[in-house]
């Protein structure tokens, strides 16, 4: 059973490999591993499961407000949304993201936004680390409501 | 020859008329005042706004239940109705009965068939006390005159009669009775999931007919909702909720909970999807109402996800 899993995986990156947009793709998801790993540091004091510091916390909010004003267009190539033929399975970037474009350069602008508040009361304590988590919760929603598929 | 064949074909469509005719219920309603705190608490609960409120709608918009919302999926377009309380375009119109027959049996006041788009399968499952709440919460919101046009659906599913058959066949299994097995907490649960939550309308896989596979109870489906590509390519797939090491069984009652709250999954990505609007749905019942949902959750079978 583990052999087929794993010949599984390895036939899906090696086909992912072969797209023209492989590289891209790649680099947009670990992007958003960058946020999702920073934005588990504050989480985690949020939900009490690790103590509250106030240096940890800014520089993980500042990490996180740095990420967003970084130029990520170049990761994002027309032709590289889950529509596309090969693309199943390996992107649920939607087409909408090009199709309603500029749109999602408003959405990313609200991220920043929620950003700065949150990296700006990150290091004043628990309670204004916490009341700052809902909008950026609302900014990553902002973009992965219209422009991501449900995936499992 | 010709006689025995005009009868047989007499007694077939007598059959399907006497099959497909859409039943409602006429049983006097109980006596109930009218508790609006818990009208809204299943207003939300059951997820009226993200299919009857404008598409873009936020806070107080929420409430004005205009209906239009296009709904994409492999039978043809579906069209929310406004339900919002104006006599004319909306419900304003419809008794207490009317209003149970609707969430019950999928009846409309004229005697004709909903279609499961309208998740009634799942609605049959609250309490009588409850609709009544929420109807009566339902008539305090905004009037809206705004007029939606009918599905654009593909044969055979235009024929509005067929789905009596489909009701004989999918509304008495998609039933969800108390067990008085579990804890209140997960009973409580059960009846958010199963209920006014309607969880299992997307999350749980359908056949070909559209009836939801009881045996994949919340293991994950194909979305139906189409987008711009307007064909399978552009829909997603709905995660598997179940316990298994496939859905959510590594997440902890706590993960589900704060999940619902805050649409951070426990690796702290945001959900996406349709799934934003049920989470700022969930994010206002009370906090117990969540915590439900994640124990029922937890005590609920694993079932692997289906093959991809």
């Amino acid at each position: 059973m583990a052999t087929v899993a794993l010949g599984a995986t390895t036939y899906v990156s090696f086909a992912a490999d072969e797209l023209a947009f492989a590289n891209q793709i790649e680099a947009r998801q670990s992007f958003m591993h960058v946020y999702r790993f920073n934005l588990g540091l504050l989480g985690a004091m949020a939900k009490g499961d690790a103590p509250y510091s106030a240096e940890q916390a800014s520089a993980a909010a500042n990490n996180l407000l740095a990420a967003s004003k970084m130029s990520n267009g170049a990761m994002w190539p027309a032709g590289s949304d889950m529509g596309a033929e090969g693309y199943a399975g390996v992107t649920w970037a939607k087409p909408e993201i090009w199709s309603t474009y500029p749109k999602i350069g408003e959405k990313g602008a609200a991220l920043t936004e929620a950003l700065e508040a949150m990296a700006a009361g990150a290091g004043n304590g628990l309670d204004a680390l916490r009341s700052n988590m809902g909008g950026v919760a609302d900014g990553c929603k902002g973009c992965h409501e219209p422009f991501r598929a449900e995936n499992d | 020859m010709l006689v025995a064949g005009l009868v047989v074909a007499g007694v077939l469509a007598c059959a399907f008329f006497v099959l497909t005719m859409a039943r409602s219920s006429r049983e006097p309603l109980p006596e109930h005042s009218a508790n609006f705190a818990n009208g809204e608490l299943l207003f939300w609960a059951g997820g009226c706004a993200s299919c009857h409120a404008a598409a873009d709608a936020e806070d107080s918009d929420l409430l004005i239940l205009s209906g239009g919302r296009s709904l994409n999926t492999p039978f043809g377009v579906f069209r929310s109705p406004n339900i919002s309380p104006d006599p004319n375009f909306g419900i304003g119109g419809w008794s207490m009965l009317d209003f149970v027959n609707a969430m019950v049996k999928g009846v409309s006041p004229d005697k004709r068939h909903y279609y499961p788009a309208f998740p009634y399968p799942n609605y049959q499952n609250i309490e009588i006390d409850d609709l009544l709440d929420l109807k009566a919460y339902l008539n305090t919101l905004p009037p809206s005159s705004n007029e939606v046009a009918g599905h654009s659906l593909q044969f055979p599913y235009s024929l509005r009669r067929g789905i009596g058959l489909w009701k004989w066949r999918y509304l008495a299994r998609s039933r969800s009775d108390r067990t008085n097995e579990a804890s209140e907490q997960i009973e409580r649960g059960r009846y958010l999931v199963r209920g006014p939550g309607h969880c299992g309308a997307c999350h749980t896989a359908r056949d070909q007919f559209g009836g939801e596979i009881t045996e994949r109870l919340l293991a994950g489906a194909e979305s139906l909702e189409f987008g711009e590509g307007n064909d399978a390519s552009s829909a997603g797939r709905i995660p598997n909720i179940t316990p298994h090491a496939e859905g959510i069984g590594g997440w902890s009652e706590s993960d589900i909970a704060y999940a619902l709250e805050t649409g951070f999954d426990p690796d702290f990505d945001s959900f996406g999807g349709s799934m934003v609007e049920v989470q700022e749905n969930m994010a206002r019942l009370p906090a117990e109402d969540r915590a439900a949902i994640a124990a029922y959750l937890k005590s609920i079978p694993a079932i692997s996800s289906e093959a991809h």
